[in-house]
């Protein structure tokens, strides 16, 4: 029993998946996965203990006769609830359903029907890649927690058992749709050739990586430390002979000396971070591929855990082409392939990788990717649509401006005037990112898609077909009234798209012709 | 109406004269009795609250130091201003408060200074949910909840509808065949 899944691939899935099919537990292999999932939780949990730990560290040692027995019987409690989970985990195919039975004191049985499975990802961590096995999310339209994972499948099997989803899927919804019948065919002969789009090299990855700072989520994980490690440096650079008060006081030396040490520390702290950004880059894309098979779209990716996204082309809801200025500066293009998304999955730190983002490419590439999926597309040719200078007037005049002047006179009354020479080089900054932004802002219109761009020295573009509208939102405060002005946001199941500040009869014309294109075509969503 | 060109691509220019336009719509008022209900309620609680901070202030049965009576008085008065001016902002915003259905879409405007039109279409509505508190049912009033999948964040819902218009909207709406067929 215990080695089951290892004679699963020799056999055939449709042996397995018959009405009378019995429970089959997974490879033993999932032991491994499921105490690397418990020690992560542990670890995530307890981050806090950790600095106790270190204290405690000499009292542990010099104590073993108390802490050894204490020490070892934590590690067979783990060690039991490891084998428990394993245990009680079993899973059953028949009837063309997946049914899933796990938890050792909370149960949990999942049953979810093949057709009712949106997406398959297949995952494969560090730890499995020699036994060839893979896990394998099924994810459903519906709630969060009706999602379900097979933790140890032999890598043929799942692969085998993916693509029997898949097509029982295809059929169910042609049958639904009453689509020809012809295009199934061409599914199910079809079925083998995928087409690359897109791969990433490791130069791509380094650019991205320098571009596109993702270093924020290793800052997050020290924030409890970030006094210790300033103590620590600044004790360091001490013991080197280098007094960190001294050189930075402005009373022995000159101002430039000074900068250029500000500038040289400036960079020392940015090296590094910059090479956690890439290193976070080649973990998360290593060997990217972005292939099609028909109308899915697969991406895989990853150095440790291999990850592989589907995605069927219905369920791309829109197209976001991101540009940072670094990426401005290098040419380089981030392009997002947003599918519905629910609240509870954004807020999920896996969901990330459940996204399809192509890092880095070319202009021609991405122009060939977006083609690929709106064929119709106009994003090149078309001419924007700019905002009223009302965004100007009430960003800067409204908003900025009075703060600016309210502060002048508090410092000028407190006889602090030099303040006044720091904020006002910040109130231009301020202000010529407001009128970069508002330069930026720009929208578009044709029978098909629209277009919305925004960023202030960087470019974000996001195109969707008019027909994948949910719901529309037209918003105007009396002022913006009174100058027939108005903000329109258009709702998605990717998230909403916000114009603000255009004319009112434009506001109106978008809104009537998204709901006219919804309610006449008639299309699914999805 | 002109047939829609299914997959292949078309770019002749909209005629916007001819679509039917949000501009055009012609809404309807809440029940009546949502407006005074509302305006009771409010006023009820600001009433409340005025209450037990005039008990606590005046009270002999446990002493209070001088100082924290005088913290207590503030923040009464900080309270019941809140409380007044809420009522008040609702006793004019929810006059304006309006939906319109139309045979593809419902739609629901609301604002007194910032003014919205919510419009959310049959075909892509996923469940319908009527929801009574206590108190509304007591006055037979109803909120009606219309679910996408633009998410939580973006329910769509009309207030104070009477529970038979409420219940009409509803039957509307899940007798409209793209609901029945997609949801």
């Amino acid at each position: 029993m215990d080695n089951s899944s290892t004679t699963f691939a020799a056999k055939t899935l449709t042996d397995k998946n018959t009405p009378q099919a019995s429970w089959q537990r997974i490879s033993p292999i999932a032991l491994l996965y499921f105490l690397i999932k418990l020690l992560k939780e542990l670890v995530g949990n307890f981050v806090y203990l950790l600095p106790a730990l270190y204290i405690g560290y000499n009292h542990l040692i010099e104590n073993p006769s108390f802490w050894l027995p204490i020490t070892l019987a934590v590690i067979a409690v783990i060690l039991l609830i490891v084998f428990l989970k394993f245990y009680f985990f079993k899973f059953r195919l028949h009837n063309n359903t997946i049914e899933i039975r796990s938890g050792v004191l909370a149960k949990k049985h999942i049953n979810l029907p093949f057709s009712r499975i949106q997406n398959v990802k297949l995952e494969q961590p560090i730890y499995y890649r020699p036994f060839h096995y893979v896990c394998m999310a099924l994810d459903t339209a519906g709630s969060h927690k009706q999602e379900a994972k097979v933790v140890a499948l032999n890598i043929d099997f799942a692969e085998q058992l993916k693509k029997a989803i898949l097509q029982t899927h295809q059929t169910a919804a042609t049958n639904k749709d009453q689509q020809d019948i012809a295009e199934e065919k061409t599914v199910t002969t079809s079925n083998n050739t995928e087409k690359i789009l897109n791969q990433r090299s490791l130069l791509d990855l380094v650019i991205h990586g320098m571009s596109n700072n993702r270093v924020w989520i290793f800052l997050g994980g020290l924030a409890p430390f970030f006094d210790n490690i300033a103590n620590y440096i600044i004790h360091w650079l001490d013991n080197l002979g280098v007094n960190t008060e001294q050189l930075f006081s402005l009373t022995d030396k000159p101002w430039w000396q000074v900068s250029l040490y500000a500038l040289t520390l400036t960079l020392m702290i940015l090296l590094p971070i910059t090479l956690f950004s890439i290193l976070g880059a080649i973990l998360s894309f290593y060997n990217f591929t972005l292939t099609k098979v028909n109308d899915r779209y697969i991406r895989r990716s990853g150095l440790l855990t291999k990850h592989e996204v589907t995605m069927k082309l219905s369920r791309l809801q829109m197209i976001i082409r991101q540009q940072d200025w670094l990426d401005k500066l290098l040419k380089r293009i981030n392009l997002r392939f947003e599918q519905n998304q629910s609240l509870e999955n954004k807020l999920d730190a896996n969901a990330y990788n459940n996204k399809i983002i192509v890092p880095s490419i070319t202009e021609s590439q991405c122009q060939a990717l977006i083609d690929d999926a709106y064929p119709d597309n106009q994003l090149k040719h078309i001419t924007f649509t700019g905002i009223s200078k009302r965004y100007l007037l009430r960003h800067i005049g409204y908003i900025l401006l009075p703060i600016y002047l309210g502060l002048s006179y508090f410092f000028y009354l407190n006889d602090k005037s030099i303040m006044i020479l720091l904020l006002t080089p910040i109130f231009t900054l301020l202000s010529l990112v407001i009128f970069l932004r508002w330069r930026r802002w720009g929208f578009a219109i044709d029978n098909n898609y629209l277009y919305v761009q925004s960023g202030a020295i960087g470019l974000d573009q996001r195109i969707f077909p008019l027909y994948k509208i949910q719901q529309t939102r037209f918003k105007q405060s009396i002022f913006l009234r009174k100058h027939q002005l108005c903000h329109i946001r258009l709702i998605l199941a990717s998230g909403n798209v916000t114009i603000p500040y255009m004319k009112q009869a434009e506001g109106y014309n978008i809104i009537d012709n998204c709901l006219y294109i919804v309610e006449k075509s008639r299309r699914s969503w999805m | 109406m002109p047939t829609f060109v299914d997959s292949s691509f078309t770019n002749s220019p909209i005629q916007s004269d001819n679509l039917p336009t949000l501009m055009d719509l012609s809404f309807e008022s809440l029940s009546p009795r949502y407006r005074k209900v509302r305006a009771w309620l409010n006023f009820s609680i600001t009433l409340i609250i005025l209450i037990i901070g005039m008990v606590l202030y005046y009270q002999n049965f446990y002493v209070i130091a001088q100082h924290k009576r005088e913290i207590i008085l503030l923040v009464t008065i900080f309270l019941v201003s809140l409380s007044f001016l809420y009522s008040f902002y609702h006793l004019l915003a929810d006059q304006h408060k309006f939906f319109a259905l139309r045979e593809q879409d419902i739609s629901y405007a609301s604002g007194l200074i910032f003014k919205s039109i919510v419009t959310q279409p049959m075909l892509r509505i996923q469940h319908v949910e009527l929801k009574q508190g206590p108190i509304e049912r007591k006055v037979n009033l109803a909120k009606l909840q219309v679910f996408s999948a633009g998410g939580a964040l973006h329910t769509f819902e009309i207030p104070g509808l009477s529970l038979n218009k409420a219940q009409a909207i509803r039957q509307f709406i899940l007798d409209h065949k793209d609901v029945n067929k997609h949801g």
